[in-house]
């Protein structure tokens, strides 16, 4: 080699050591991902990258395509078009034990434990250490996930059953789990949904610890305060197609909101000069048994009144409560409620939901693929399975009676399908939910309880499903929402009741309330 | 028409295993007539407790009884006759003139007791929180026992221990044996099962039960009434076969009557397009499975030349496998994409499935037959495997 030689090669590894000093390569690139579903796109040439060690946060409204980007990533998914390359490395997964050992974890916004295991049992499993003869090797197990959860601030022995531990806690074991495997990239999915305070705030503690450790995390989630706090980059997705990433020092809040929905939202006005009439719905020291858990009444001495015309909101945090008030109003609790359920003034005691559906409730549940939708019908049969009765001559379904009833539901809430006979799930989640109010209001129900009923809805259409829900209070229903979002209630109700394990802790009149006073009262513990 | 692609395909499939029967064996072109009669006599039998099997099916439950319904409701039926016929010589109830009340309550009683199973089912189910395969699973091992105990009580007292009952009437056995009563039966059961299910409140409600249960309840749908429906509508179908069985024969026989048959009516739903996870099913697909399945079975007797009940039992193992694979599948796409013989398990699935497909060759076309087919099908599945294999990397 010359002189010359050895000085051009010594001047360009210096160039190469300069460049990389510069420019951060990417640990994990997405690169041209898409995935079609029959009928639906949910990814459409989606490209961006994470860098070591950041928090990146990836926001969009519901069926953005940020659920379905996760799958892919911790191979939960494996058939899509495009490629996924680690530290320049191009992979693809077959199943999610490949994501694990290029070191992806993710942690589900619905748990992935097993309730009836140990901590330790959770954290280890599918990899178990053994011992002798490929016998268990608990002691070792144990002490290794102690380790671990100490590290993460979670107090909890790892013999303890999963089952009977707090969702924060629970969520810990996770983390720890994806620690054991050494994630470099963990993907938090919406994790603050179910935590109360004191768990977010050690939440974001152990989020950074984490990064300390050099760990990237993914982190989604719809409520911006906590993207703005974590991130150090935000994706929006929207339609399934990518957006932008945007630097948090350079972005603002009402921004990222636009490129989410990809339009100004107006801001909603409701509420003004409803009046109220007379009451319709009054409780009295209602009281839900717990059998067989520590806090012995999943609802204790709950007293309120609804008057005809008024939209009454219960606010708490996951847990505490809101849903099993609402089945207690409908007779759908498991257990048998105490206390007092005037309607109209009259007494009553409902054993089962037909019971209160005879009295005039309606119950939107809050799991509509779950608890309110017949997949395998169309919107029509959906739409009047409360009230088949009314369409029947000499106890035969009248098919154009039927038809007529349905097609009157449809116009009337304005429910965007192809026709009655189009299949339910070919809706969207807004349209789903219309489906069913209207379901519910051809049953001429005195009062309607509407469980979290924006729940899976996008941005735009939650605004009109806010104007139908203020139209039948304005037409005099009396109505019941509880949400998980703080500003929708704050939106529609004229009072807001808060509860927190099962009791009430505060309420609010509109003029009143904040959403500091609703947290302050949601989190107030015996 | 998209709606009823299953039934087209079980219409043509009827066609086409009767055109290649008449063509393999002369007797459909010879005998028409007492071929058809043969077909349509056991098509009914079955089909009037497959409609109760299904209707269960449909509202998200299942019935495992039916067969043990079969035999204890005719046991109850021929009980009820030895009680209330006359005495005739030697002591013995005289059961070859019965009177028209007693040949009534006889029938009458039949289907009393599958009623009482139904209600018990259901009582079960709801009340005691048993899943719907235990429940019924029970009676399908208890009744048949029971009704063979009882025959002997009643048979000891005459002065023999048999657990069977003679029935000699000749309006009875004709009942069984003349070819167009079950199939009317049949036709108006099928019509008013139909009208049930598609025409009323009702059936709506017990689709949208076996759809989904939990928003079916908090829709204000009173679930357990619709379970006692469903679950007395498959027991008393079998009740009526059970009486049907009997006279066919004039011997109500515990031990051997309705054998399995709980199976070939779960099958016939399944082949007519039932999923076994509620919801979904059409009473026309439901006759149509029952007349497919009877007409394969008649095929394959037909054309192996043996009794026709001996290769029964293959046959519903075999086309239950097939109809839900079919039904499971939702495009050919995903048929030809699908890997059928992943690692070890297919490793060893494939051998397996050849030697399957060799021994029953064997038993029905001899031995050169039977090992040729063995081996060519290793040789295609293991290509399969192979070319899976290759592919997957």
């Amino acid at each position: 080699m010359t002189n010359d030689e050895l000085a051009v090669s010594a001047f360009s590894f210096s160039f190469i050591v300069l460049r990389s000093s510069f420019i951060i390569m990417p640990h994990l690139s997405i690169r041209h991902i898409t995935k079609r579903y029959p009928g639906v796109t949910a990814l459409d040439d989606v490209s961006f990258d994470l860098l070591p060690g950041e928090c990146h946060a990836v926001v969009g409204e519901n069926g953005a395509g940020k659920s379905t980007l996760m799958k892919i990533l911790s191979g939960v998914i494996v058939d899509y078009d495009g490629e996924i390359a680690i530290d320049g490395e191009v992979r693809r997964f077959r199943g999610t034990r490949d994501a694990e050992a290029a070191g992806i974890g993710i942690i589900h916004q619905e748990l992935n434990l097993v309730e009836q295991l140990s901590a330790a049992a959770n954290i280890f499993l599918g990899r178990e250490k053994r011992g002798k003869f490929g016998f268990l090797h608990e002691r070792e197990m144990e002490e290794a996930a102690g380790k671990l959860l100490s590290q993460l601030e979670c107090h909890v022995g790892p013999r303890a059953r999963v089952g009977t531990l707090r969702v924060g806690d629970q969520q810990l074991i996770e983390i720890a789990k994806a620690l054991s495997l050494e994630a470099e990239v963990l993907i938090m999915d919406e994790p603050t949904s179910a935590l109360t305070e004191t768990e977010v705030a050690r939440l974001y503690r152990v989020i950074g610890k984490l990064r300390e450790r050099g760990v990237t995390i993914v982190y989604i989630s719809h409520k911006l305060d906590e993207v703005f706090r974590l991130a150090n980059r935000i994706t929006v997705l929207r339609d399934g197609r990518f957006v932008k990433t945007l630097d948090r020092a350079a972005a603002n809040a009402r921004e990222i909101t636009q490129l989410m929905v990809g339009r100004e939202i107006a801001s909603v006005d409701l509420g003004s000069a409803r009046r109220a009439a007379d009451e319709v719905l009054r409780v009295e020291e209602l009281s839900l048994p717990w059998p067989g858990h520590a806090r012995a009444w999943r609802l204790k001495n709950i007293s309120f009144t609804l008057k005809r015309g008024e939209i009454l909101g219960f606010a708490g945090l996951m847990g505490a409560g809101r849903t099993e008030l609402l089945e207690c109003l409908f007779g759908a609790s498991a257990d048998r409620p105490q206390g007092r359920i005037l309607l109209e003034g009259q007494e009553v005691r409902f054993e089962t939901p037909a019971a209160a559906k005879r009295a005039g409730m309606a119950l939107v549940t809050e799991d509509r693929k779950r608890l309110g939708l017949f997949g395998r019908m169309n919107v029509g049969h959906n739409i009047t399975m409360c009230s088949l009765t009314e369409a029947t001559s000499a106890g035969l379904l009248s098919r154009p009676r039927e038809r007529r009833m349905a097609e009157g539901s449809v116009a009337q809430l304005g429910v965007k399908t192809a026709g009655v006979r189009a299949a339910i799930t070919s809706l969207s989640g807004g349209n789903q939910q219309k489906a069913i109010i209207g379901r519910w209001l051809l049953t001429r129900p005195k009062v309607l309880l509407l469980d979290d009923p924006t729940r899976g809805v996008d941005v735009g259409a939650k605004a009109e499903l806010y104007h139908l829900i203020d139209r039948l209070c304005r037409e005099g229903l009396g109505v019941i929402v509880t949400s998980s979002e703080l500003p929708e209630l704050l939106t529609l109700c004229d009072r807001i009741l808060v509860l927190c394990e099962g009791r009430l802790t505060g309420e609010f009149s509109r003029e009143e309330a904040t959403e500091e006073r609703i947290m302050h009262a949601a989190t107030l513990r015996e | 028409m998209q709606q009823f692609r299953n039934e087209f395909g079980l219409i043509l499939a009827i066609i086409a295993v009767i055109v290649v029967t008449a063509l393999v064996n002369p007797s459909y072109s010879q005998k028409p007539a007492d071929n058809a009669m043969e077909i349509a006599r056991q098509t009914s039998l079955l089909g009037i407790f497959a409609l109760g099997a299904a209707i269960v099916i449909i509202s998200g439950g299942i019935d495992l009884s039916a067969g043990s319904v079969i035999a204890f409701s005719g046991s109850i039926c021929a009980q009820a006759f030895y009680l209330l016929a006359p005495e005739g010589s030697r002591g013995i109830p005289d059961t070859s003139h019965l009177s028209l009340g007693v040949f009534a309550a006889g029938i009458g009683a039949a289907l009393l007791v599958g009623f009482l199973i139904g209600t018990l089912h259901t009582w079960l189910i709801t009340i005691v929180g048993l899943p719907p395969f235990v429940a019924t699973l029970a009676s399908l091992v208890g009744l048949r026992s029971l009704a063979k105990v009882l025959n002997q009580t009643i048979t000891s007292a005459l002065g023999n221990q048999s657990t069977k009952l003679n029935v000699d009437d000749r309006a009875f056995i004709a009942l069984g044996r003349t070819w167009w009563v079950p199939l009317v039966i049949f036709l108006v059961l099928g019509a008013l099962a139909w009208l049930l299910m598609n025409r009323t409140v009702i059936g709506r409600h017990l689709y949208a039960m076996g759809g989904n249960e939990q928003a079916a309840r908090l829709s204000g749908i009173r679930t357990d009434r619709l379970k006692w429906l469903a679950y007395c509508l498959g027991a008393m179908t079998a009740s009526i076969a059970g009486v049907l069985y009997t006279a066919e024969v004039g011997i109500a026989d515990p031990v051997t009557q309705g054998r399995g048959y709980e199976l070939n009516a779960i099958a016939a739903s399944v082949v007519g397009g039932c999923s076994l996870q509620g919801g979904v099913g059409l009473i026309p697909g439901v006759m149509l499975g029952v007349l497919f399945l009877r007409v394969v079975i008649d095929s394959v007797a037909k054309v192996v030349g043996s009794g026709s009940d001996d290769y029964e039992g293959l046959i519903v193992g075999f086309l239950v496998v097939l109809a839900v694979t079919f039904n499971e599948l939702r495009s050919m796409r995903e048929l030809v994409e699908k890997r059928f013989f992943p690692g070890m398990l297919g490793w060893i699935t494939v051998p397996t499935l050849s030697m399957l497909i060799g021994t029953v060759t064997y038993v029905m076309g001899g031995r050169h037959i039977g090992l040729s087919a063995g081996i060519a099908a290793l040789g295609l599945l293991g290509a399969i495997k192979i070319w899976e294999e290759t592919r997957g990397k």
